[in-house]
């Protein structure tokens, strides 16, 4: 079907929380400096890529897939994108797969332009404390789906290139490095030999925007400069760090931000190999992006000191309170109350209206046993909450001294009690409207158990 | 919807309880053992074969009937083990009384105990069967907590009166403990300590909430008609409610955190059993459920004692201080007593046993004739709520 080529939506997600300062001493962080994009405790690629996937996903069709391109995945051996999956709601035709490595955001968007799948790229990046690239790594989801309304595909072209540069052992959390010059090299050459054969299939000698992902800063550096890039690709990584498998579509998410409908873009990306795709901007691109640009997310994240970072990651072992573990969620439970664990599904209640949450069989309100059917289903998910009570829970079992714990009436009804993320605890306050949003709760037993909290609603978007 | 006074009235004849506290050196069974004797103490010619049928409340110390008929060594004897959250206790005596109530037993027991010291954490500790995950992993303070910007916000009251109300409740209630010696803590504290206790939830310190402790106690009922066989001293039990809430307060919008609605229907219940129509005056003093500072300010509305919107001053203008006009938690309250779960209900009895047969000591309430104990579990917005009125005197049906 080639004349669905391209992208019809697309969204990026980036983290509450930027990191500009790795300085166990205290030193100030410099100026202009390298500025990581960090992801919550409670953040992780599946919770990402439901946030990136949620406003642009509608009914996917039967056939159609959904990918998950990662190399921070949850599980070994469990598919990650079944759990996005079931938080979007799509379609049990539609299939889940996970797209593993450095190369798989690249995989994913061919994957995407090509068969009209839908896929999010989410990672989180590990480094050591110290290492030399800690502050040049990040966080962050991108999402797109298949179809023409954002860009139509023009061309595009790889090289697949076997190469130590970048690996990691199954158990272990830092990537490993190999020497950057060496593997520069390598990367840079395939990177422009792709490029330029993309470019001269789509019948042009370069592009409106230049857009350049690679895992290693050094080639891309080098490959913006041999293809003519503006730069603005490297002035939004400075602000979040290289982003692994979403590194490719965050960028590119970026360009078509501030693209205008004709133009074209040429995305590169350098990795094991490289992946270039030429694009034609849609006349559409404007409607065409669920939640936020980059800029205003950039814009609007909360600076981290670097050794709340620390603990959140786990790099730093901190004394928590003398109280058990969060239980592990079971099973069976999980999977009979899917719709209200993973989309927010209370009940709507056929006598009076009220709506249930969770969801039961008879309503909280008026005590009127209904029908546990489709129709009684109302999604919470997209709403704005009220706090009506909040606490501060200062014995909690996350990587944080204090959480805010909230009670919160829903626009249209419903009731949710849930955890308050993305701002501290103490600026929860009664009144404040707030929005849902997908995290991990805790990860007991080794099951990670998802699930909804509630941020504070930003008027800007 | 009923709401009889039982076919026979009831009566305590004895009551035993252990002083709460860290117990290191007793098990369970200890406390349960220590708790039915210091009771059939006071009744020589009691024995346990006497004693027709057992009911037993814990949380968690304890399985069956067994929990009780083993230490005792029981002998051919229906023992039920009960639970119902911080309840329990209440919930053993409840299910005792109506027993004897029905005329099936003219003698029973209800026994409460509690081991919370044995596990290494400070707060409390249950296990729930497997679930999906979905609900907030409150610590105990921190749902009961909720109550504290929900009431400014309802009432108009600021963060300075808010606090000097949590704090005195505080300090109202070690102050009576401090006269105790089977309350857990038997110093007063001061206003400064409690308001620079090490915050656990909210705006709750360490010293907003009830101790942790083990203990049990214990009850002896017998129908009210053959009360004087037992004791001259008898006290009858007037009237009770109990309910278990929906918890619609949690899955459904409207309720607003100011009250505990169980807690007003439970009362309701035993104020019209017990003929009470105005218990602001009629009553002489309560036990009531201080598992945190904030619990026992919106009890003062839910149980009549003060209007709404106006216990907070009630609370700073001293009247239900232990020489104001209704002594509120004249034993200490969980906040010095302890919160044994198991045993708490019945050692809230204990203290109105005791001050109802006027054997309080330097608390006794002078002539104290109605006494309420209001006992409660979960959280706001889905809780159990027991309340009681116990008599000196039997009721109108009793005689």
């Amino acid at each position: 079907m080639p004349d669905q080529h391209g992208i019809d939506a697309y969204a990026a997600y980036l983290p509450a929380y930027a990191l500009n300062s790795n300085s166990l001493e205290g030193a100030p962080p410099a100026h202009p400096g390298p500025v990581r994009s960090v992801a919550g405790f409670d953040e992780d690629a599946v919770t990402m890529a439901v946030e990136a996937l949620r406003h642009i996903v509608g009914g996917t069709a039967t056939g159609h897939q959904l990918l998950l391109a990662t190399t921070s995945a949850p599980y070994e051996a469990k598919t990650a994108a079944g759990i996005v999956h079931e938080a979007l709601g799509l379609d049990p035709g539609a299939a889940a797969v996970d797209l593993r490595g450095h190369r798989s955001g690249a995989s994913a968007l061919d994957l995407v332009t090509r068969t009209g799948a839908c896929a999010a790229m989410a990672d989180i990046r590990f480094t050591r404390p110290g290492a030399p690239d800690e502050l040049a790594q990040g966080d962050a989801g991108a999402a797109f789906v298949g179809g023409r309304r954002a860009a139509v595909l023009l061309s595009r072209a790889g090289r697949t290139t076997e190469l130590l540069e970048r690996w990691r052992l199954p158990g272990e959390q830092h990537d490993r490095v190999w020497d950057e010059r060496f593997t520069a090299d390598i990367l840079r050459t395939a990177a422009v030999r792709a490029a330029r054969h993309a470019l001269a299939d789509a019948g042009l000698d370069t592009a409106d925007h230049v857009v350049v992902s690679s895992s290693n800063a050094r080639a891309a550096a080098a490959v913006r400069r041999a293809l003519g890039g503006s730069g603005e690709d490297a002035r939004i990584e400075r602000a979040t760090g290289f982003t692994g498998a979403a590194h490719p579509g965050l960028l590119l998410a970026a360009a078509l931000d501030e693209a205008q409908p004709g133009q074209t873009v040429l995305l590169v990306s350098a990795t094991e190999g490289a992946d270039a795709f030429v694009f034609r901007v849609g006349d559409g691109v404007r409607s065409a992006r669920g939640g936020p640009s980059v800029r205003e997310q950039i814009q609007d994240r909360q600076v981290l000191a670097y050794g709340r970072y620390l603990r959140w990651r786990g790099l730093l072992d901190v004394q928590g309170p003398a109280r058990p573990a969060a239980p592990a969620p079971a099973a069976p439970p999980m999977h009979r109350r899917a719709g209200w664990k993973f989309r927010l599904e209370g009940s709507r209640c056929g006598a009076c209206g009220s709506i249930t949450a969770p969801p039961g069989r008879v309503c909280a309100s008026c005590g009127i046993a209904g029908h546990a059917d489709a129709r009684s289903k109302v999604s919470l998910r997209d709403k704005v909450a009220r706090v009506v009570s909040v606490t501060q829970d200062h014995l909690t079992t996350m990587p944080e001294p204090e959480v805010a714990i909230v009670i919160a009436d829903v626009d249209g009804g419903g009731r949710l009690s849930a955890y308050a993320t993305d701002a501290p605890a103490e600026d929860v306050v009664v009144g404040m409207e707030m929005v849902p949003t997908f995290r991990r709760l805790w990860t007991t037993d080794a099951i990670h158990n998802y699930f909804w909290k509630l941020r504070p609603r930003k008027d800007c978007h | 919807m009923a709401n009889r006074r039982m076919a026979h009235d009831v009566a305590i004849v004895a009551m035993g309880c252990t002083p709460f506290r860290d117990h290191w050196n007793s098990s369970a069974d200890d406390l349960l053992v220590d708790a039915v004797q210091d009771c059939l103490g006071s009744l020589p010619a009691v024995s346990l074969d006497d004693i027709d049928a057992f009911w037993v409340g814990t949380q968690g110390s304890g399985m069956s009937g067994q929990t009780l008929a083993r230490p005792l060594r029981l002998s051919g004897k229906p023992v039920t083990r009960v639970e119902n959250y911080c309840a329990t206790g209440s919930e053993a005596f409840r299910n005792a009384a109506f027993a004897v109530a029905s005329g099936a037993y003219d003698m029973v027991m209800a026994a409460g105990v509690e081991k919370l010291k044995d596990s290494s954490q400070a707060g409390l500790s249950a296990v729930y069967p497997p679930a999906d995950g979905t609900d907030v992993d409150w610590t105990a303070p921190a749902g009961f907590s909720l109550l504290v910007p929900a009431y400014q916000d309802a009432h108009g009251v600021d963060d300075r009166d808010m606090r000097s109300t949590l704090t005195k409740v505080a300090v109202k209630n070690h102050a009576n403990g401090a006269l105790n010696e089977r309350a857990q803590f038997r110093k007063a504290v001061s206003a400064e300590a409690v308001e620079t206790a090490p915050r656990v939830a909210g705006r709750l310190g360490v010293m907003d909430c009830s101790g942790v402790s083990d203990g049990a106690a214990v009850a002896v009922l017998v129908r009210a008609e053959d009360a004087y066989k037992y004791t001259e001293k008898p006290v009858f039990l007037r009237g009770m409610g109990f309910v278990a809430g929906s918890g619609a307060g949690l899955a459904s919008d409207g309720y607003d955190f100011t009250t505990f609605p169980e807690v007003v229907t439970a009362a309701k219940q035993a104020y019209e059993q017990a003929g009470v129509t105005d218990p602001a005056t009629e009553i002489s003093l309560a036990e009531v459920h201080d598992c945190f500072t904030p619990t026992e300010v919106v009890l003062m509305e839910d149980l009549g004692f003060s209007p709404r919107g106006k216990a907070w001053r009630d609370i700073l203008d001293g009247r239900y201080d232990l020489d104001g006009a209704l002594p509120v938690n004249t034993d200490g309250g969980l906040k010095s007593f302890g919160h044994p779960i198991g045993a708490t209900g019945l050692r809230m009895m204990f203290e109105c046993f005791t001050q109802l047969r006027g054997e309080a000591g330097e608390r006794q309430v002078p002539n104290a004739r109605l006494a309420v104990a209001q006992n409660l579990g979960g959280q706001p917005g889905s809780c159990v709520a027991f309340v009681a009125v116990l008599g000196s005197e039997p009721g109108e049906g009793d005689r």
